[in-house]
């Protein structure tokens, strides 16, 4: 049975887990190169491997966040987590003019760039900029229905 | 365009509901359309004072069992008040707050836009002046959610240490991250401590600089309030109170804000 004990995700590097994982597999003699092993058993760590790893890949990105020079402000150009939501508290990340479009395009659920300007007020090539850089942090998304373009988040 | 506003804290008992309620009376009380909207789900509390049982709960509104529209009841006549008095309650069942509590972040993204969307419906369809929240304390999914949809976030505190740490780090981590205009109002303040501070303008002064937040409003502590609350509408039953007099002054302040 593997154990992680105690382990404070926000203030330990990441890595951490990776090497507690192997550890803890050789503590049980579970290695991939153990002799007689049940292989059923050992494709079951291999699995939670894969998985541990693609965990630290994501924690690492956040504790990299976390750790920029500009606080834990989200910028343009960094993709999030795949399942991070546009939630509140993404919102409190975002700067101001990103947050802006976010708040209206949640109010409005669904919109084109062209709704979303009548909403905050700003001209639509602006608007359609930062809902495209939503879209490319992975906080919005966007479909194309006849000649128009929709962005909405994702409920 | 109606004004919004929230009341929220951080910690609780700093007299949030108190507040909202006589705030949104006073407003009435001048003939304005009010609205006030308990999103305090983990302890409701405006169905006690209304003692109401509305056909729908402001969850079944999130839940989208309903509009928002269908959560609003009127309590101007009863109140006996010039301007609509419209009255959002929280369902306070112990199934309800269980509910909330398991909630997940993608219901949270729906919360949020319906939240918003809700402020909307209300702005437009009953032509409220005024909008105002009531909040749980804390950095809870619904409190933030109404802190963003509101124009103003009135951050009510007791002046002692805890308040004073707490309410600082929501003051720079939430109301600014959120880009809202914020003041505080200052709630069951001691006479001595104001004194003690060389009176209530330098008092002020200083947690102003402390939180560094305008101040919105200041009232004193009165223990006859805590005996009184859930029971009674200051701000129309005894108009020349101390109490209803300080909420007056805030509900002029924030007009200005």
């Amino acid at each position: 049975m593997l154990h992680i004990y105690n382990t404070n995700l926000c203030m330990c590097s990441a890595h951490k887990l990776s090497y507690s994982l192997g550890a803890d597999l050789h503590k049980c003699g579970l290695a991939v190169s153990s002799r007689g092993t049940d292989p059923i058993l050992v494709d079951l760590l291999k699995k939670m491997n894969r998985n541990m790893e693609v965990i630290t890949r994501k924690l690492d990105k956040l504790i990299e966040l976390q750790r920029s020079p500009s606080g834990p402000m989200l910028r343009p150009g960094v993709s999030l987590p795949d399942d991070m939501p546009l939630d509140v508290t993404t919102l409190l990340t975002l700067p101001d003019h990103l947050r802006k479009s976010a708040l209206a395009l949640s109010t409005l659920r669904e919109a084109t760039a062209t709704d979303l300007s009548k909403e905050t007020g700003r001209v639509r090539a602006v608007e359609s900029d930062y809902l495209n850089q939503l879209v490319s942090m992975g906080l919005v998304r966007k479909k194309r229905k006849g000649r128009d373009v929709y962005f909405y988040v994702e409920t | 365009m109606g004004k919004t506003f929230a009341f929220h804290s951080y910690k609780g008992g700093t007299g949030k509901t108190s507040l909202v309620v006589n705030l949104g009376a006073t407003y009435a009380k001048q003939g304005a359309n009010v609205c006030i909207l308990d999103f305090d789900f983990r302890a409701p509390s405006l169905n006690v004072l209304f003692k109401a049982k509305p056909q729908f709960w402001l969850n079944d509104y999130l839940e989208e069992k309903c509009g928002m529209i269908d959560t609003l009841v009127d309590q101007s006549e009863r109140l006996g008040l010039r301007g609509k008095f419209w009255v959002g309650f929280a369902n306070p069942s112990l199934e309800a707050l269980k509910d909330i509590m398991s909630k997940d972040r993608k219901w949270e993204v729906r919360a949020l836009s319906k939240t918003l969307s809700g402020k909307k419906e209300i702005l437009k369809e009953k032509l409220v002046d005024y909008l105002i929240y009531d909040t749980s304390p804390g950095a809870q999914y619904s409190s933030i959610n109404a802190l963003a949809g509101a124009d103003l976030v009135s951050l009510v505190m007791k002046a002692d240490e805890f308040d004073l740490e707490g309410t600082k780090e929501l003051a720079k981590g939430v109301y600014e991250a959120l880009g809202r205009k914020s003041g505080i109002v200052l709630n069951k303040i001691p006479l001595e401590q104001i004194a003690a501070a060389g009176g209530k303008e330098k008092f002020g002064k200083q947690i102003e600089a402390e939180v560094g937040l305008p101040l919105v409003g200041m009232i004193p502590c009165m223990c006859e309030l805590m005996a009184f609350g859930g029971k009674s509408i200051y701000a129309i039953e005894k108009p020349e109170h101390i109490f209803s007099r300080s909420v007056g002054e805030i509900a002029e302040t924030l007009k200005g804000m």
